[in-house]
């Protein structure tokens, strides 16, 4: 149990909600399936032979199966709040860097680490949004942008709304996943926004970045867990440094030490300029290049994920790298800090896929506007 | 055995303790007094999962302080890092430090007129304290932790290896100590600390570094021993290696720690937790328009203000700040300066060392001093009592004419003549001599009559009685 509240949860309870517990998520955030949950892996309503999505699987579960009044919390680093909401067919809003405080949230890769809400419809993602946001200041990098009520979005018309569509972003995409976002697009239109082509092409940079920075941050987070002041300890043997390894051995998962050992390595002494350095030069360049799209298109849409909600037995014939590659739609937007939203745009044998839309910073507002219109048309 | 003069080259890093109210990253107090182990702690400055630091801007008051002060250029745009090692001190194993661009670079210290290069000056967290639970790092079977200090902030201040000599390295730190606490960055009262590493290397040597050594007289030592070591490989025909060593308080002598092959790999990144710290212009000149005069400036007023020599005037300030302000206050009440500062240098500061104490924390005042001061220039005590009696009223507190009347009245005349007589009867020898013309017999006889008067009574007055006595002039 922890000693003390975040400050999500302490606005939550203010605004008169109710704490129900915990959801599960892969261990630390790491992982896009939650297949990688240090206590039970959170299977998919819609089939449970497939994964929800991660790492905020259990809260996208939940959000998709509850049949009471229910919003989920939700963590993204780089595209947690996302592949569940797609693959659960839920909203998945991943606010602004800095948007949400952060205190309290178990650190991943803190320059990254956005808290956001996965809901059933696109008016309660705002909802919470509205009662989680603004600055804190017991976290130094939540901003003071206005935040106010995100709920009077919702509905607004799309009208004149300019959508840039990133072609980087429908070449090797499952064809079942990108069709179904191409109709969406195409409804879009129908109500008035427009649509603009668009090209992105340091995307392909993002997901090596995109791990370098997390995985750099999170080998530190991580070194904290020894066995000292909390978590798991047993009886001291040996030196410190013994102990502390002999812990770590034993309770962390097999995702964490990997990523604790690149984490490492990408800023040792002799590495560091070649990995960690480069990675924070190319979000640099990334988020040039999405700025200038910004001042071209209100918001960008791509698929969510490119691929259906894939089955256990799948994701177990996946390396590690084709797991991480999976994140190609979602790393650029979360290593940039920009906002995004994931909304059902129906369904291909039976499984949801996702529409994604990406903003610049603090225009979560935009989001809402062309979700929730698109959504109500779906209704 | 011949010596041979050979260039030392030693660069210091001073970890300086600064004097705010909470800790660097929470709200946490940072000197709590009186408070027991892991009192003063929270889930910030423990480190706990989820937590994340605030900055203290009193602390980044302070460093921009400390650079101006000798005369650094003050970065504009300054960033914290996480240094990561693993340590049982370390809340979160990564210390969060200023790796990139420290708050100040670039200044000078001068010391015995060589010039002294400051390389930076940067902020970062302590981390918590370590107990040897019985004995010391050797000997110690297991370790208590105190997390009351993680936190607390610390300046390190590096120079360049500038410094020529072990003494030079002690005068150095005498000197920025009394820099940063007339800056009050840094307040001994609170229970704050300098601890302070140390490289030295002879010519044609590796580095060799000194960690945390406690005490300028002990950082010389450990530096005369490291020279002589140093010379003693070398002349072997060996060779000094690259290695960390620690200064063993007891027998004076330095152990190695740890060889170092090569540099520490700490893995420096930003810490995403906390944005770039920007120092604005005006922020600067705030500081700057603050600056209280610095040692050296106020000692060369008090030269000339109160006609003090040089030397003492130094004395009086570089002792500490309290040291100077009572000084004053002092001359205000008994206008003798040159009195007050050798009374002060020569004997109340002598006192306080004996007791390890600070003026400010003692229970001596201006006025008592001044009072005490005022006894000795009337006849009312002599010089030599008044040594005792210093010793009493730095141990009570207490008003020095209360301390005289509590010892008893002086003799009187008639006691004193019969003390005379028998001194002289008892010292035959030294009768003789002064009749024959020795002068210093006089002097004996007299320190003889005061010793069996417990120093009480006037030397021009035993010295009139001596002389009526053995009816010889003057």
């Amino acid at each position: 149990m922890p000693t003390y509240d975040a400050t999500v949860v302490t606005k939550t309870k203010s605004a008169g909600g109710m704490i129900l517990g915990k959801t599960a998520q892969d261990e630390f955030g790491f992982g896009t399936f939650s297949d990688t949950c240090a206590y039970a892996v959170p299977k998919n309503p819609i089939d449970p032979e497939r994964t929800c999505g991660g790492s905020s699987g259990g809260a996208g579960c939940l959000a998709a199966a509850a049949d009471f009044p229910h919003i989920a919390i939700a963590e993204s680093t780089g595209g947690s709040i996302t592949a569940p909401a797609a693959f659960t067919g839920t909203v998945g809003l991943t606010p602004t860097y800095g948007r949400v405080s952060r205190y309290g949230l178990i650190d991943y890769s803190n320059s990254m680490d956005k808290i956001g809400v996965i809901s059933r419809k696109v008016y309660d993602s705002a909802l919470m949004l509205s009662v989680i946001s603004g600055h804190d200041p017991l976290d130094s990098t939540s901003s003071r942008a206005e935040s106010g009520d995100f709920t009077a979005y919702v509905g607004k018309s799309v009208k004149g709304i300019r959508i840039g569509i990133p072609k980087e972003y429908f070449s090797d995409v499952d064809r079942k996943v990108s069709k179904p976002v191409e109709d969406a697009l195409g409804r879009l239109e129908g109500m008035g926004a427009k649509t603009v082509d668009i090209s992105l092409p340091r995307t392909k940079y993002a997901i090596a970045a995109y791990y370098i920075v997390a995985m750099g941050e999170a080998s530190t987070n991580l070194a904290r867990y020894c066995g000292m002041r909390y978590g798991a300890q047993e009886k001291i043997d040996g030196e410190f440094s013994e102990y502390f390894s002999s812990i770590r051995s034993k309770y962390f998962g097999e995702e964490a030490k990997r990523r604790i050992i690149l984490g490492t390595y990408v800023r040792a002494a002799g590495f560091r300029d070649a990995y960690y350095t480069k990675a924070l030069k190319v979000r640099g360049l990334l988020i040039k290049e999405f700025k200038e799209a910004f001042a071209k298109v209100d918001v960008l849409a791509t698929p969510s994920m490119p691929i259906l909600p894939p089955r256990f037995d799948e994701i177990e014939s996946m390396s590690p790298l084709d797991k991480y590659n999976i994140d190609k739609m979602t790393t650029a937007p979360n290593l940039c800090g920009f906002p995004t939203i994931s909304v059902p745009a129906g369904k291909v044998d039976g499984l949801p896929v996702g529409l994604q839309l990406i903003a610049d910073h603090f225009h979560e507002g935009e989001l809402i506007s062309v979700a929730s219109a698109f959504e109500g048309d779906s209704d | 055995m011949r010596v041979i003069a050979i260039k030392v080259m030693i660069g210091l890093e001073v970890h300086c303790q600064l004097n705010t109210q909470s800790k660097l990253f929470c709200s946490c107090e940072a000197y709590p007094q009186n408070a027991k182990p892991n009192e003063s702690v929270c889930e910030v400055c423990l480190g706990y999962p989820g937590a994340k630091p605030v900055l203290n801007k009193k602390a980044i008051d302070h460093v921009v302080g400390i650079g101006i002060a000798m005369g650094c250029k003050i970065n504009s745009e300054t960033y914290f890092s996480r240094k990561t090692y693993f340590y049982p001190d370390m809340p979160k194993n990564f210390q969060i430090t200023q790796y990139e661009v420290p708050i100040a670079s670039e200044g000078t210290i001068e010391v015995n007129s060589s010039k002294i290069r400051i390389r930076r000056v940067h902020l970062e967290e302590d981390p918590a304290r370590i107990i040897y639970a019985n004995g010391s790092l050797e000997t110690t079977s297991y370790v208590l932790i105190d997390y009351n200090r993680a936190g607390v902030p610390l300046a390190e201040i590096v120079t360049e290896p500038d410094i020529g000599s072990p003494k030079d390295a002690r005068a150095f730190l005498e000197k920025l100590s009394a820099i940063l606490e007339y800056l009050k960055a840094y307040d001994q009262s609170t229970g704050a600390s300098l601890r302070v590493d140390a490289n030295i290397s002879i010519e044609g040597g590796e580095r060799v570094e000194i960690k945390n050594v406690t005490g300028f007289e002990n950082v010389e030592k450990a530096l005369n021993y490291e020279i002589v070591r140093q010379q003693n490989l070398v002349r072997l025909g060996r060779k000094v290696e690259r290695e960390t060593r620690h200064f063993d308080e007891v027998a004076k002598t330095t152990l190695p720690l740890r060889k170092k092959e090569f540099e520490e790999d700490y893995g420096y990144i930003f810490d995403p937790d906390l944005p770039v710290l920007k120092i604005s212009a005006e922020w600067i000149t705030r500081i700057r328009e603050k600056m209280p005069d610095l040692p050296d400036k106020i000692a060369a007023r008090l030269a000339d203000e109160y006609g003090l020599g040089a030397y003492d005037a130094k004395i009086i300030v570089y002792t500490g700040s309290d040291f100077a302000t009572f000084f004053e206050k002092v001359c205000k009440i008994h206008n003798k300066p040159v009195e007050v500062s050798r009374w002060m240098i020569n004997y109340l500061l002598k006192s306080l060392n004996w007791r390890s104490e600070r003026l400010s924390q003692s229970k001596v005042t201006p006025e008592t001093f001044a009072e005490f001061l005022d006894m000795i220039d009337k006849g009312k005590v002599n010089e030599r009592y008044a040594k005792e009696l210093i010793k009493e009223y730095v141990d009570t507190g207490d008003k020095p004419s209360e301390i005289v009347e509590r010892a008893g009245s002086p003799p009187t005349h008639d006691e004193m003549e019969r003390t005379v007589k028998n001194v002289l009867k008892e010292n035959v020898k030294a009768v003789s001599e002064l009749k024959a013309g020795r002068l210093e017999a006089k002097q004996y006889l007299i320190g003889m009559v005061l010793k069996e008067t417990r120093n009480r009574g006037d030397p021009k007055a035993i010295a009139r009685m001596i002389s009526e006595e053995l009816k010889m002039p003057l």
